[in-house]
C-alpha cells in the first residue's frame, strides 16, 4: 500500500519573477520517510505542494507511484487520493463534525458506503487517540487534537504517501509531542513520508534521509547520522547551528 | 443602570417631540385628517347587492329566494342566507335588478396590494437566489468566459437605475417575448436582486481561507464538490445576514414595479389615495403595512440565524 515519488526537474517560477524551485530532482523510494528542512523562503513547503499538484509547476514533473501528476488531466482527482496531505494550519472542515470530516471525502469522492466508512473512521481516531471526540466540532479540540484528526483524515483516503506541510509548526509546545507520535507510528509501519519541519529531533529519529533546501535547490541530502555532522562552515552547519542552539 | 435608563428616556422623549412635530406641522396646512376612511381600504365589513343573472319569476320558500326563468323554465338560480330581501313572492325581475343583500368580510384593495407585493416578492426571489448563486460562482471561476459574462452581467444591472430596468423589460423584453406585465416585473427584480445576491455569494466565497479548497482538493475532491461540501456550506452562513438584507431591499424595491401598472401594494395605495383624497392618511398606512412586512422578516430571520448559530458548535 505504500508507494513511492519521484520528483524530475520541477522549476518552479512565481508570478512575481521569484525563482520559487530551481530545477529540484529527488527520489523518495517506497516506505520512506524524507524529511525537508531549510530556511523559510527556501522553496520546502512549495516542493511538498507540487507532488500533489496543489503547486503547478513551470517546468519537470513529479511521479506518484509511477504515475504523471503535471500531465495528468482528468485523472488529477484519482492521483490525488494516493498522496494524503497534512497542512500547517490543519484546514479541517469547521461547519463539519470530527468524524464528518473523516469521512467526507471517502463517502463523495469514491462513493463508499456510511457502513465501511464509519468504523474505518473511528478506528482512525482511536488510533490518534480521539477515539471518544468523534461528534465534537474542529473549534472543540485544542490545536494538537485538530492535527490529529487532520492525519486521521488524510489516512481515511488510504493514501499510498503522506505530504506532511510542517505539521507542528501552528501548535503550542505541549502539543507538539502527540502529533510526532501518530507520525512515528505511521513511519513505523511503512508509509512513505515526505516531511517539510523544523523538528529536528523528529528528523533524527525517524527519517531515513533529511534533505537540506535553499533558495529552492537541494543543498545537501544524507541519512541522519551524516546530515547531522556536516562540514564545519557549510551552509548547512550554518543552518543547523541556529536551529539547534 | 440608573444612566441606562436615562438614556432610554431621552429616547423616547425625542421620539414624542418628533411626533409632536409633525402634528403641528400637520395642523399648518389646511387638511382635514379622516382615518375613519382608511380600514375599509384594508378590510370591510359591508352589505354586498346581489344581482339576478335572469329574467324571471320570484319563488321564495323558507328564505330561499328561487328565480325561474320566464324564458326557459329549466334555468333557475337560488340565493341563500340572505340578509335582506328585496323582492316579494311572484314578482317578476329583469336580469341584473337586485334580488337582496348579503354582509360579509371583504378583503379592500390595500391587503389585496399587499398580497400582490408578497407575491412579487416570493416570485422574484425564487429566481434571483439561483441566478445569483451561478453568477457569484461565475465571479471566482478561473475560466474566463464564466469570470468576464458574470461579471458583464453584475455590472450592468448594478450601473444602471432599477426603474429604467422595469420599462425595458416590460416594453422591450415583454414585448418581443409577449410577456405578461406580471412575469416582466418578477423578472425585472429577479435579475436586479440576483447582480447584488451574486456579489454577496462571491463575497461569502472569497472570505473561506484558501486552505480548505486547497484540503478539499487534497482529498481528491472536484472543483465542484469542495465548493458543494466544503466552501459553500460555510459561505451561506456568512451571506445570511447580507441575504436578509437584499429580500428585504427586494420587497421595498418592488414598489417600482407600479408603474407598469401592476397593482401592488404601492399601486393599490396611489388607487385609494384617488378615490378618498386622504393622501396623508393612506400613504403613513401604506407605509406601516411595508414596515410590518419588512420587520416580521427581519424578526424571522433573526431566529433563524440564532439556530444556526446554535448549531455551529
Amino acid at each position: 500500500m505504500s508507494a513511492g515519488v519521484e520528483i524530475r526537474n520541477v522549476s518552479k517560477q512565481f508570478g512575481n519573477g521569484v525563482q520559487a524551485l530551481d530545477d529540484v530532482s529527488l527520489s523518495v523510494a517506497a516506505g520512506e520517510v524524507l524529511c525537508i528542512v531549510g530556511p523559510s523562503g527556501s522553496g520546502k513547503s512549495t516542493l511538498l505542494r507540487t507532488v500533489n499538484r496543489l503547486e503547478t509547476v513551470t517546468a519537470g514533473d513529479v511521479l506518484l507511484d509511477g504515475e504523471s501528476i503535471h500531465t495528468a488531466g482528468r485523472q488529477l482527482n484519482a492521483l490525488r487520493q494516493k498522496a494524503g496531505m497534512v497542512f500547517q494550519q490543519f484546514n479541517l472542515f469547521p461547519h463539519l463534525t470530527v468524524l464528518d470530516n473523516i469521512t467526507l471525502a471517502p463517502l463523495k469522492v469514491r462513493g463508499e458506503s456510511m457502513t465501511t466508512v464509519k468504523p474505518r473512521a473511528q478506528s482512525l481516531l482511536d488510533r490518534v487517540g480521539l477515539g471518544d471526540r468523534g461528534d465534537s466540532f474542529p473549534s472543540q479540540l485544542s490545536g494538537g487534537q485538530q492535527q490529529r484528526v487532520a492525519i486521521a483524515r488524510a489516512l481515511a483516503m488510504q493514501p499510498d504517501v503522506m505530504l506532511f506541510d510542517e505539521p507542528t509548526s501552528a501548535l503550542d509546545p505541549e502539543m507538539v509531542g502527540g502529533v510526532l507520535d501518530v507520525m512515528k507510528d505511521l513511519a513505523s509501519e511503512g508509509m512513505t513520508m515526505l516531511v517539510v519541519t523544523h523538528e529536528m529531533g523528529f528528523a533524527r529519529a525517524v527519517a531515513d534521509r533529511v534533505v537540506f533546501m535553499e533558495s529552492g535547490r537541494i543543498e545537501h541530502i544524507a541519512e541522519p547520522e551524516n546530515f547531522f555532522e556536516p562540514a564545519s562552515g557549510s551552509r548547512l552547519d550554518l543552518f543547523l547551528g541556529q536551529v539547534l542552539r | 443602570m440608573n444612566s441606562r435608563w436615562f438614556w432610554h428616556g431621552v429616547y423616547a422623549l425625542v421620539l414624542l417631540a418628533l411626533a409632536l412635530a409633525i402634528y403641528a406641522a400637520s395642523r399648518t396646512v389646511d387638511y382635514t385628517w379622516r382615518w375613519d376612511r382608511v380600514p375599509d381600504y384594508i378590510v370591510a365589513y359591508e352589505d354586498v347587492d346581489l344581482r339576478s343573472t335572469l329574467t324571471g319569476i320570484v319563488e321564495i320558500s323558507d328564505g330561499q329566494v328561487e328565480i325561474i326563468g320566464t324564458q326557459d323554465a329549466a334555468a333557475t338560480e337560488t340565493f341563500g342566507d340572505l340578509d335582506e330581501v328585496l323582492v316579494e313572492d311572484g314578482d317578476y325581475v329583469f336580469d341584473g335588478d337586485v334580488i337582496g343583500t348579503r354582509s360579509g368580510w371583504r378583503i379592500g384593495p390595500l391587503t389585496w396590494g399587499l398580497v400582490v407585493t408578497l407575491q412579487l416578492s416570493i416570485l422574484a426571489l425564487l429566481f434571483a437566489v439561483p441566478i445569483g448563486l451561478l453568477a457569484g460562482l461565475g465571479r471566482v471561476s478561473t475560466n474566463p468566459a464564466a469570470r468576464n459574462l458574470a461579471a458583464t452581467y453584475v455590472e450592468l444591472i448594478r450601473g444602471t437605475p432599477l426603474l429604467v430596468q422595469i420599462f425595458i423589460f416590460y416594453f422591450f423584453v415583454g414585448t418581443v417575448l409577449s410577456l405578461s406585465r406580471m412575469t416582466a416585473g418578477v423578472a425585472a427584480l429577479a435579475v436586479f436582486t440576483g447582480a447584488y445576491i451574486a456579489e454577496i455569494v462571491r463575497a461569502g466565497i472569497e472570505s473561506i481561507p484558501k486552505g480548505q479548497m486547497e484540503a478539499a482538493r487534497s482529498l481528491g475532491m472536484s472543483y465542484g464538490q469542495a465548493m458543494r461540501h466544503v466552501i459553500l456550506p460555510q459561505a451561506m452562513r456568512r451571506t445570511l445576514p447580507p441575504m436578509a438584507g437584499q429580500l428585504i431591499n427586494l420587497i421595498k424595491d418592488s414598489s417600482l414595479v407600479s408603474v407598469i401598472a401592476i397593482t401592488d401594494l404601492t399601486k393599490a395605495g396611489r388607487e385609494v389615495v384617488n378615490s378618498t383624497f386622504s393622501p396623508f392618511e393612506v400613504w403613513f398606512t401604506v407605509a406601516a403595512m411595508y414596515l410590518v412586512l419588512t420587520a416580521g422578516l427581519s424578526l424571522l430571520i433573526r431566529r433563524f440565524e440564532l439556530r444556526l448559530a446554535r448549531s455551529d458548535g
